[in-house]
């Protein structure tokens, strides 16, 4: 019984040590790195494929891993915040497809060229945009990226064009950013994204030509989260390999869920375009949790079955939670503190949003021409006149 | 509000300033059913620094028992009759968009696959060149192609269809082709929440083209009498639908087709003193407008909807300025280029 009772007691005061504990778990020996299989990629007039291994060091990984859970929290704020009409407008979430931005960003250099749609909230966090930022110019305040003019779906970042509201219409400004690429030879590359709606689109297809024909370093990235707004692929598609469908670009259709083959399979890319080859298509087959906007339930196109589904047996969150942890990378309890960080983050960044004020009046006609000195817009009559300065 | 001023008397000036006293007090009086109404005021204390959200209050007409008997119906609901109507009497009609299958963004659509079948109401995949190019095709064989575009903001990447193609297939043909069975339909105007991209006009741009038609309804009654006008013409004829009054505008609608002339503009109400023209949803601005203009300031005002704006009746609007000596034009895409400078110019020469 006394034995009984030392134990308890030293196990209650071992459990008020936190530091303590802390240092355990820093003693506790970790695995630098581990290997993985990953899934092979189709490819389409490749000889070459990107590798089926990957390695993940513990660094790497506990990083990936902040960074995705900073995006999905990032988002899920982002949909509380609409709920309680902070956020208004239109908000088009990122959760389920972290893996694509966290993998593409790992797979390509900070000097590299991004440009993507409109569900743009996971790549400007990527590309180095604070959250505060981002959440700021969601709630349209003047601390926001965008200086609260673009909303959701207008964030731009160094090397990263935004955040484009027009379906489609962003992937011939890919190829332009490209061709700058190649002209100045400082051996960038651009990653130009689309989805699978979008891969309709006919300016598209011109910006495959173009590329290919002038052998641009461009990445051309299909998002298929198998739903362009309500239509399912299926539906829209004749072909639904969209790896294929630049014909005589080759093509990769990568596992967009797993952030290591989506790392494996753009650095594979990267260099093949670096080597100024040419032009090629990925495509990322991932999913959406939310809507296709915030107006959206998301469940009458698709069963809440399906989404259940993925959320349970592909979460790329999960995924590269359950590897590291089950090879030794790192442990469950350093996870969840990481995430107690991400959420005290998102929830500062969430009161800045809030709290900032509006961008002032006097800002509403700046920035429409660059041109000196500042002249004036007419308003929406011709007695009131705004002052646009550049 | 845009405006285009004509004339300046000394009583103009005290009309003009009337006018935009009234519009600054209708700003005032807020009352927004559509959001928050966030309002800085400034030092000035000018009506340039009051901000606020849409709203306007919709003025339903009185019902009309001419066409027999009527339904209430709010503007989606008038456009799903309208074109209810349509595949019922023309068995070539065919509706085709964006999502229009289930029954579209905007609820347009709701019920017509399911009673007109699939093969006359799809859906088309993300492409409005293509689907604008492909109605064009549709129409010249003969049948009767409705399109949907699904906001008038992304109308542009068809631009080159409507101008070239559409517009000029019976000139260039000689009249032996012509796509007049064509209607191309879209959401248009402001909503509130819809920024650049969800809330645009774009019918100066087209008005710059001949050979087609370009019509605006202010009201459910209107948007079905003149849908189904749009797609009896016989020629190429584009309709913008203001997505604001979608569920905000609830009138009694008749069950049974009818038609409303094109290019008639209507006089809602006469006055003396000045004309106001708008079309959409500046219409009911502008007769909140009229009516504090009489109330507060004795100003009679002449209220008319210009309804087409290609071709667009310059007769009633000139007898109307002929009589009150002014004219005011109000209108919600961008000044410059807008349709207002059109019909300023043409009234002034």
């Amino acid at each position: 019984m006394r034995k009984m009772l030392a134990i308890v007691s030293r196990v209650l005061t071992g459990a008020s040590q936190k530091p303590a504990g802390r240092v355990l778990l820093a003693a506790r020996n970790f695995a630098n790195d581990a290997s993985f299989d990953i899934k092979k990629c189709d490819v389409h007039r490749l000889e070459d494929e990107p590798p089926t291994t990957a390695v993940l060091t513990r660094e790497e990984g506990l990083k990936y891993y902040k960074i995705m859970q900073t995006v999905r929290r990032m988002e899920l704020k982002a949909d509380q915040l609409y709920k309680q009409k902070i956020i208004r407008g239109f908000c088009h979430l990122y959760d389920g497809q972290e893996a694509c931005c966290m993998g593409l960003e790992a797979g390509i250099n900070p000097t590299d060229h991004v440009i993507t749609a409109y569900r743009a909230h996971g790549f400007t966090y990527t590309r180095g945009l604070p959250v505060r930022e981002i959440l700021a110019e969601l709630t349209g305040r003047r601390g926001g990226c965008a200086k609260g003019k673009g909303g959701s779906m207008h964030m731009y970042a160094k090397n990263f064009y935004g955040g484009n509201g027009i379906v489609g219409a962003q992937v011939p400004l890919g190829a332009g950013i490209a061709l700058a690429c190649k002209y100045n030879g400082k051996d960038e590359i651009c990653l130009t994204l689309y989805g699978d709606g979008a891969a309709n689109q006919g300016q598209i297809f011109e910006a495959y030509n173009m590329a290919a024909l002038w052998k641009l370093p461009c990445i051309f990235i299909c998002e298929n989260n198998r739903y362009g707004m309500g239509t399912s692929v299926e539906r829209a598609a004749a072909s639904t390999d969209y790896y294929k469908r630049g014909d005589f670009i080759p093509g990769i259709r990568v596992d967009g869920m797993d952030v290591l083959c989506v790392r494996e399979a753009t650095k594979f890319a990267a260099a093949y375009c670096r080597s100024g080859k040419g032009p090629m298509l990925m495509e990322l087959q991932t999913y959406r949790y939310h809507g296709h906007s915030m107006s959206d339930p998301g469940v009458s196109y698709r069963t809440r079955e399906e989404i259940q589904e993925v959320r349970s047996k592909s979460d790329p969150i999960m995924l590269l939670k359950d590897r590291m942890v089950n090879n030794n990378l790192a442990s469950v309890e350093e996870l969840k503190e990481i995430d107690v960080e991400v959420r005290k983050e998102i929830e500062d960044a969430a009161q800045f949003a809030t709290a900032d004020p509006e961008p002032p009046l006097e800002e509403l006609g700046y920035h429409i021409y660059s041109r000196e000195p500042p002249f004036e817009v007419r308003g929406a009559n011709q007695w009131i006149k705004y002052k646009s300065v550049s | 509000m845009a405006a285009a001023a004509v004339a300046s008397t000394a009583r103009w000036g005290r009309v003009r300033a009337g006018v935009m006293e009234a519009a600054r007090l209708r700003c005032q009086r807020g009352g927004s059913r559509l959001g928050r109404l966030s309002v800085l005021p400034s030092a000035a204390g000018d009506v340039a620094q009051w901000r606020h959200v849409a709203h306007f209050t919709f003025h339903p007409d009185p019902e009309n028992r001419q066409y027999g008997q009527t339904q209430k119906m709010n503007l989606f609901q008038s456009i799903t009759s309208a074109l209810d109507n349509s595949l019922a009497k023309d068995p070539t009609a065919v509706i085709f968009g964006e999502d229009v299958a289930f029954g579209g963004v905007f609820r347009c659509t709701v019920g017509l696959r399911d009673k007109y079948g699939k093969d006359r109401v799809f859906n088309t995949p993300l492409c409005e060149q293509g689907i604008v190019g492909f109605g064009i095709g549709v129409a010249v064989n003969g049948a009767t192609a409705i399109a949907e575009i699904q906001f008038a903001d992304y109308i542009f990447p068809a631009f080159d269809q409507i101008v070239n193609e559409a517009a000029k297939y019976r000139y260039r043909s000689g009249d032996l082709f012509n796509c007049g069975g064509l209607t191309i339909r879209a959401p248009w105007g402001c909503v509130g929440h819809g920024a650049l991209y969800h809330s645009q006009c774009p019918e100066a741009f087209f008005a710059h083209c001949p050979g087609i038609k370009i019509v605006v309804p202010r009201s459910p009654f209107q948007a079905k009498g003149l849908l189904l006008s749009c797609i009896e013409d016989k020629n190429p004829c584009i309709f913008f639908e203001p997505k604001i009054l979608y569920r905000a505008a609830v009138e009694q609608v008749p069950v049974e087709p009818y038609y409303i002339p094109l290019s008639q503009a209507e006089v809602l109400q006469e006055g003396s003193d000045v004309t106001l023209v708008a079309w959409g949803t500046q219409v009911h601005v502008i007769r909140e407008v009229a009516s504090m203009a009489q109330e507060k300031l004795g100003v009679s005002c002449e209220v008319i909807d210009l309804k087409t704006i290609l071709p667009w009746d310059i007769d009633t609007v000139c007898k109307s300025v002929a009589k009150t000596g002014r004219l005011m034009i109000s209108h919600e895409a961008p000044l410059t280029g807008g349709f207002a400078s059109e019909i300023s110019s043409t009234v002034q020469v």
